[in-house]
């Protein structure tokens, strides 16, 4: 019996031994403050999202190591309304989750509900609503289906449909590139796909803009207003206008329009058009030619800052690509058609990926924040060149000198998104 | 929810006291009497793991797989030899030994008319029952379970280091995970035949344990007769092989509109012809309540924790394995040749994750095998013995999803306009066209010297069409692989220790078509053609070693490959999404064992074992969910370690008392410090694998009520728990502690209540309750299993 003793011993000292050494279940993590950073780590991929909460984002170090609001899964988008912060899965295809966040007096996040959400193409703060838009990619199926999401009770409170052959007008479907409120309206650039064939967003249409003008929050049709100067505002996933201090709305259009081999075939160059604040037509004498300004590069996303000036993204129009982000940055003010490229920021062909949807702009309009992760390029097994995970900083754009400092890092994943809450009461 | 984010390392303390308990000594060898033979049963195929002993010494074996045993430095003088099994009906023999004689004695045991409890008590009694394989290996004598309604994925379930996931109920996708390896690291035989190619006919979750004889679970290090890429381990099911004409039938009725029957029938002429047929089939609704958070079709809102049935996982099979030939003949000791016919039918209720939930997706399939076996021992020269197996499947699977909606945990609907699925509207049928033959040989050089040569040939080739779809040209691509694995062992044996070196050789080509993007722009498709090879030799030794006659211990290791399967590398259109970049996974693997008897008299026995293990995997192939969570999808993970400690403690008193527990504890971490040439380090490094479940156990203990009333009447009361401790979804030391998802602890009671009757347990009666305290429990990312649940189960046999 006394090798069985001394043997329950062992095992029992074993799993003592081991319970010890369990941390303590009280959270380490110290950070807190009003800015909300998405972090996607890009160690050896687990597949979460992490929410981290930071007091500035001009200095230090933050990281996902011990902190931050797991998200189920990635493929995430952020955007913040009425002060909370919502989470949503695309979930390709299959129902998305969305999980909604508002700031404790802690400075940290706390979940207030989660629900679940169709997948969508389009989601944008709309008076007290986030307004999305589920667009169909088929001819055969040409229905879009908008969905009114009150921020209040974080639930559905109304929804309609689209027929997107009827607003296209031309035989092909619309397909809304995003929403943005102008006034009490509802403005949704679109462009024109066949929905069919090898590339369902190829078009026939390569040189027209459209936006259709709701009402809200009916959602009712008004008008659409067509450009033939510019190939169609915005891309996919992306905002293509911005509502000055005056009123005008200012329409980006990066001019990428495909055929059914994926070929570019606009005519038109990159440009920024106007429809000036309450007219329901584009102001045939403002024309802002972006690639002219630039010397051959075209925007792909934009962040408005505040009088008249514009955070632009480029790429090279000799690479144009329909989906990407572009990592070359320029300062533009849209009201004297000046163009500038930003200082200080690593060089393009270091740049892994940026945060194209949520930048944040800081109140005065002089400075924005937009997050830059740097890779190192390495020959990979095949001996083919390819950048991996560096490191991930939040770049502090100056607009008046159009300088880059670098800022806050984030440790172990890359920036997605930047925004800032202040606590719920 | 709390979990450990780190744990240190705990099992120093362990490893050291079982290192100096391992230290191994060699005992001299002396010039004394050998003996030596074979045992085979009545149909002359060998048997394995029977003990030949001389009476009241401490001198006996084990016969191998071929059945041979030897005993050796005996003294000489006049002794009682006899060979026992579970089983078996026991012979003795008594016979005098003189000094350097080699004596040999070849005996055919005859199958008994059995107690079974008292068979193990009294065998165990007169000799201690003992594995002689210098592998790492649990015998599960399955005719113990056979009065339950256990498939085999569950009955497994019971074994030390061996943990089941399921993804549901009756039918539902199985996951082993064995010591940290998981899925296809550790591969399934059916009497030494890889069950990989079977289809959905015939799997673990489907078979019922009365299919099963005894299952031996090899840990870490298999032997070469199991010729395949089995890394991580291999569980190798011996079916019952019934030397006379026999008849066994059972049916069971349970929870959830569960119906299992299996029949198992055989006929042995006097000629040496038989038959066998051996039939099952499964029925379940698997209607059972889960606690979810159920979203409003219209709202979107989540009604959180909320009990609903699950309405879309009707799941059903019929499977008949024929078999004809003859056995005992000149050209053949047995050469059986047999058909599989199965066909199944399977809802689908949820994805990878319980958030997304379908209401009419459902896939079958049917299996349509043509099987040889042959077996021959003496071939060409005495003790050179040989088998051959071949297979071919021609059967067919289908994923059906035609309908164009949207379900809710309630059933609720919204339906869409024009075609359209649930996931992705198909009708896809595809055949996978797998081939298998394996060999082995058998060389006996002398009684001490073995040599044995072991190879698996494999082939796949899916071919489809979605009649939905008639031009994807995805599904014309071609979908290839073969693979063969060969392997070459020598055994040498001694009296009290025995050693086994070998080494192994693996082949993969890979035929497919890979999708890239020729501009690099998002969303642009083109296809090449790829063939990849993979040939790579491995190499390992095992050795066991008698130290006292109660205590015995075991050290092996092997440098091993893993290669990809076929629905890793191409999918299997459910819920497992392919990835042809996959490589082969390459481990080291340590183990370290120990076991030791104790008779404690008065008819107590105790029985305690604890193994060590450590294993150094690069390319650990993983399960992980695909980047929009609606699949699992394998993936390599550059390196891992694992640390793994198993314990396990069986008592046994008389034949009325039989209790026992297991436990195992794997630190499987992250050994990848940097990712892909990055130069900042990873800040997962040691890491704890996030998924997986680290700590377990099982206990259970059974008594026995025997001659209740009546002679032959007896009642049994088995009792068995199941833990799980949580563990994390995602990398354990990110993000907020306090906000992390995890898969939470987990402790299942069940109780089996059997009552039998008659001469030889001719009618037996069965109770099950499983999840007594209807404890809410997960599987595979946070898949809900059922909660509590009761069968009862008649059983006839002659």
């Amino acid at each position: 019996m006394k090798f069985l003793h001394r043997y329950i011993y062992i095992f029992m000292t074993a799993l003592l031994v081991t319970s010890c050494s369990d941390p303590s279940s009280v959270d380490s993590c110290e950070e807190s403050g009003n800015f909300i950073i998405a972090a996607t780590p890009q160690a050896l991929d687990g597949v979460a999202d992490y929410l981290l909460t930071t007091e500035s984002l001009e200095s230090g170090s933050i990281s996902t190591v011990g902190c931050g609001q797991e998200q189920d899964g990635t493929y995430r988008y952020y955007v913040t309304n009425n002060n909370k912060y919502f989470s949503l899965l695309y979930g390709q295809g299959n129902p998305g989750a969305v999980t909604t966040y508002q700031l404790n007096s802690n400075g940290k996040l706390d979940e207030l509900s989660d629900f679940q959400s169709e997948t969508v193409q389009a989601f944008a703060p709309i008076e007290d609503d986030v307004l999305m838009v589920k667009a169909p990619r088929s001819i055969n199926d040409p229905t879009a289906y908008w969905y009114r999401l009150n921020t209040e009770n974080s639930q559905f409170t109304d929804e309609g449909q689209i027929d997107i052959i009827e607003l296209a007008g031309n035989g092909e479907g619309a397909f809304p590139s995003w929403l943005t409120q102008v006034d009490d309206q509802v403005f949704m650039p679109f462009s024109t796909i066949t929905g069919q064939g090898n590339n369902s967003f190829s078009t026939s249409y390569p040189d027209s803009a459209w936006v259709a003008v709701y009402s809200y929050p009916e959602m009712a049709l008004q008008t659409v207003i067509k450009d033939d100067r510019t190939s169609f505002i915005g891309r996919y996933f992306t905002k293509g206008l911005s509502v000055d201090e005056n009123g005008d709305v200012y329409a980006f259009s990066s001019a990428i329009a495909t055929d059914d081999n994926g070929q570019m075939i606009s005519t038109k160059p990159s440009a920024i058009t106007r429809i000036n604040g309450g007219a329901m037509e584009f102001d045939q004498s403002y024309f802002f030619n972006i690639q002219e300004a630039s010397d051959g590069f075209y925007l792909t996303d934009h962040v408005y800052a505040g009088d008249g000036n514009v955070l632009l993204m480029m790429r090279d129009a000799d690479e144009k690509a329909p989906y990407t982000t572009g990592h070359n940055f320029a300062i533009v003010n849209v009201h004297n058609q000046t163009f500038t490229w930003v200082n200080g920021l690593p060089d393009a062909s270091s740049i892994l990926n940026v945060t194209s949807m949520n930048n944040y702009v800081s109140e005065d309009g002089s400075t924005v924040y937009t997050g830059i992760t740097i890779g190192n390029t390495i020959e990979n097994e095949e001996g083919e060149k390819e950048t991996v995970f560096e490191g991930s900083y939040v770049y502090a754009i100056d607009i008046a000198s159009a300088t880059a400092t670098r800022g806050l890092e984030v440790k172990g994943g890359a920036i997605t998104s930047i925004n800032k809450l202040e606590p719920a009461e | 929810m709390t979990l450990p984010a780190r744990y240190s390392y705990p099992l120093s303390g362990l490893l050291l006291l079982t290192l100096l308990l391992a230290f191994p000594f060699l005992s001299s060898a002396q010039q004394q009497a050998t003996i030596e033979g074979r045992v085979v049963n009545e149909s002359a195929e060998p048997l394995t793991g029977i003990n030949v002993a001389l009476e009241g010494t401490r001198w006996g074996a084990t016969t191998n797989a071929n059945g041979r045993y030897s005993i050796r430095n005996i003294a000489a003088g006049n002794y009682t030899i006899v060979a026992s099994s579970i089983g078996f009906q026991t012979r003795k023999e008594e016979l005098s030994l003189n000094a350097g004689q080699t004596h040999t004695w070849n005996i055919t045991l005859q199958q008994a008319a059995y107690n079974l409890d008292a068979v193990t008590v009294s065998g165990k009694s007169e000799l201690r029952e003992v594995e002689e394989k210098a592998f790492n290996v649990d015998v599960v004598n399955a005719k113990k379970l056979h009065a339950t309604t256990l498939d085999l994925g569950h009955a497994l379930d019971r074994v030390s280091g061996v943990r089941v996931r399921e993804s549901g109920g009756v039918g539902s996708r199985m996951n082993f995970s064995m010591n940290g390896f998981t899925g296809n690291q550790v591969k399934f035989f059916v009497d030494g035949i890889p069950i990989d190619n079977f289809g959905s006919s015939f799997q673990l979750n489907n078979i019922p344990v009365n299919y099963a004889e005894r299952i031996e679970v090899y840990k870490g290090v298999v032997p070469v007769g199991l010729g395949a890429d089995a890394l991580g381990g291999a569980v190798n099911v011996i079916t019952n092989r019934y030397q006379q004409t026999h008849a066994d039938v059972s049916y069971s009725y349970g929870s959830f509109n569960t119906h299992r029957t299996n029949a198992n029938l055989v006929y042995v002429a006097e000629s040496g012809f038989t038959a066998q047929i051996n039939a099952f089939q499964n029925y379940s609704d698997n209607n059972y309540d889960i606690t979810v958070d159920v979203a409003d079709i219209e709202t979107g809102a989540y009604d959180k924790n909320r009990e609903v049935e699950r309405f879309n996982d009707t799941y059903h099979n019929e499977t008949v394995i024929a078999n004809l030939g003859v056995v005992n003949k000149s050209f053949a000791d047995r050469l059986l040749v047999g058909i599989t016919l199965g066909q199944n039918y399977d809802e689908i209720q949820t994805g990878a994750r319980q958030v997304s939930v379908f209401g009419d997706w459902h896939r079958k399939g049917n299996l349509i095998m043509p099987t040889l076996k042959y077996q021959k021992s003496d071939l060409f020269t005495e003790n050179l013995d040989v088998s051959l197996n071949a297979n071919y499947n021609f059967g067919e699977e289908q994923n059906i999803d035609t309908s164009h909606r949207r379900y809710n945990w309630l059933g609720d609907y919204v339906e869409y306009e024009g075609p359209g699925g649930e996931r992705s509207y198909s009708k896809y049928k595809y055949q996978n066209n797998n081939g298998l033959v394996t060999t082995n040989w058998n060389y006996q050089i002398n009684g001490r010297h073995a040599l044995s040569l072991g190879n698996t040939f494999n082939t796949f080739s899916r071919e489809g069409h979605d009649p939905l779809n008639p031009d994807d040209i995805t599904n014309d691509q071609p979908k290839k692989t073969r693979k063969n694995v060969a392997g070459l062992s020598y055994q040498y044996s001694r009296e009290d220790w025995n050693v086994s070196l070998f080494t192994k050789h693996y082949f993969q080509k890979n035929i497919y078509v890979q999708s890239y993007n020729p501009s690099g722009d998002y969303g642009d498709v083109a296809y090449r053609d790829r063939t990849s090879n993979f040939s790579k030799m491995g190499y390992g030794a095992a050795a066991t070693y008698f130290a006292t006659d109660n205590l015995q211990l075991k050290a092996s290791y092997e440098k091993s490959y893993r290669l990809p399967n076929s629905n890793e590398l191409f999918g299997n259109l459910v819920n497992l999404e392919g990835n042809i970049e996959l490589d082969p996974e390459k481990s080291h693997n340590y183990n370290l064992g120990g076991s030791y008897w104790m008779d404690l008299g008065s008819g107590h026995r105790l029985n305690v074992n604890q193994t060590v293990f450590y294993r150094d995997a690069s390319d650990f192939i993983r399960t992980k969910l695909n980047t929009n969570q609606t699949q699992q999808v394998k993936d390599n993970l550059g390196s891992v370690t694992n640390l793994g400690l198993e314990s396990q403690v069986y008592y046994q008193y008389q034949d009325k008392l039989a209790a026992g527990f297991n436990l195992t504890y794997q630190d499987l971490r992250n050994n990848t410090k940097y990712v892909d040439g990055r130069t900042t380090e990873s800040v997962v490094y040691r890491d704890r694998i996030p998924n997986m479940p680290y700590f377990y156990g099982n206990a259970n203990a059974e008594y026995t009520f025997n001659n209740l009333w009546q002679n032959n009447h007896s009642l049994s009361i088995g009792y068995n728990l199941l833990y799980v401790h949580d563990f994390y979804l995602y990398w354990p030391s990110l993000g907020t502690n306090s906000e992390k998802l995890a898969i939470p602890q987990q402790i299942s009671h069940d109780i089996t209540i059997t009552y039998n009757l008659g001469p030889t347990n001719r009618f037996q009666f069965t109770l099950e309750a499983r999840n007594i305290t209807d404890e809410r429990r997960y599987d595979n990312f946070s898949l809900q299993k059922p909660g509590r649940n009761f069968s009862g189960k008649v059983r006839y046999s002659f």
